[in-house]
């Protein structure tokens, strides 16, 4: 069972590389994770704004509110100085664990 | 089509954040439904299994609100705590100290009130000091929105830094003296607590107390808009 650390880390990531591509609304970043990720990552509401709230209150993300196209008032998030830097450590740590976890699965296999 | 927003309203009615951020809140989960119920009609889902899939998004809304709080209210409780006990405290735990090396450097002596069979000291000076930082404690602490009770601790929290030091020096003491092979007994033990402890602990608490209390009451006195209404 994957734990609840490394499941915040996952999402983490993946909203805050999102992010780096330009601002979003909450519903276009799940949907944008969703097609990226092939569904192999998906982010119910209950999941993302939770998430998004604690990263805002870390001052990684900033959200403003805006009128969209349709005349919907929705609320834009962007990545801040704060949140860009965070991200390459991030990408980092992921990478490794990653290739660690690659090595580790080679070697019992073989 | 369902009103989200009203049902995101219901849902979320007891979510105790205030007012403007609960609303922003509603909206902004409300349009997320809104959207994720239109785009899953337009894919051809009927009405009640579009429904149900937006529904199934939050789940337990109970989980969802409590979440919520939790990631909202955990950095305003760390700033807030920062802001009316931390800096109030430490600013009067460095001033009073201050104060008292500068008295020292001075040349005050301190007065000796009981002699025998232990020594009560008073910088009697520094002791009329401490109701100024008693003072400045609270004034600080209740600027930055702090209750009553922080705005009391943070004005008597160099004598809670004071006593923290003091009960720890006690064992520490206690060690180094079985080690040079001097016994320290309870009695020893209890009466230098006693003594250093009106000394130092007891008399100047209350010195920061008083200023505390009354920059207290008044401020209390004053109509304050920083001051949440409740009820």
């Amino acid at each position: 069972m994957i734990g609840s650390g490394i499941k915040r880390g996952t999402a983490e990531l993946a909203i805050l590389s999102v992010l780096e591509e330009g601002p979003l609304h909450g519903y276009e970043m799940a949907r944008r994770i969703e097609e990226q990720t092939k569904g192999a990552l998906r982010f119910t509401l209950a999941a993302l704004y939770p998430m998004l709230y604690r990263m805002e209150q870390r001052g990684w993300i900033r959200g403003a509110w805006e009128i969209s196209h349709s005349g919907r008032r929705k609320r834009c998030y962007r990545l801040t100085p704060a949140g860009k830097k965070k991200l390459s450590p991030l990408r980092k740590e992921w990478a490794e664990l990653f290739s660690a976890l690659k090595r580790l699965t080679k070697v019992s296999h073989a | 089509m369902p009103d989200w927003q009203e049902l995101v309203r219901q849902r979320l009615s007891s979510l105790a954040l205030d007012a403007e951020e609960k609303d922003e809140v509603q909206v902004e989960l409300a349009t997320h439904l809104e959207e994720t119920h239109e785009c899953l009609r337009k894919e051809g889902l009927c009405e009640a299994d579009a429904m149900q899939r937006t529904l199934a998004q939050v789940g337990d809304w109970h989980n969802l609100r409590r979440r919520i709080l939790i990631a909202k209210r955990k950095g305003h409780l760390m700033k807030k705590r920062l802001h009316q006990l931390w800096i109030p405290g430490f600013l009067t735990l460095i001033l009073s100290m201050l104060v008292l090396t500068a008295f020292q450097k001075l040349g005050f002596q301190p007065r000796i009130a009981v002699s025998r069979p232990n020594t009560i000291f008073f910088y009697v000076p520094w002791l009329l000091s401490l109701p100024f930082c008693g003072a400045l404690a609270t004034y600080l602490s209740s600027r930055a929105g702090g209750s009553r009770g922080t705005a009391v601790l943070a004005s008597v929290f160099p004598v809670l830094a004071l006593t923290g030091a003091f009960l720890s020096m006690f064992p520490i003491g206690s060690i180094l003296g079985r080690i040079m092979g001097r016994r320290v007994g309870f009695s020893d033990v209890a009466t230098t607590l006693l003594t250093d402890g009106v000394g130092w602990l007891l008399v100047p608490g209350v010195a920061l107390l008083a200023g505390g209390v009354l920059v207290h009451l008044l401020f209390s006195g004053r109509p304050s808009s920083q001051n949440p209404v409740i009820g």
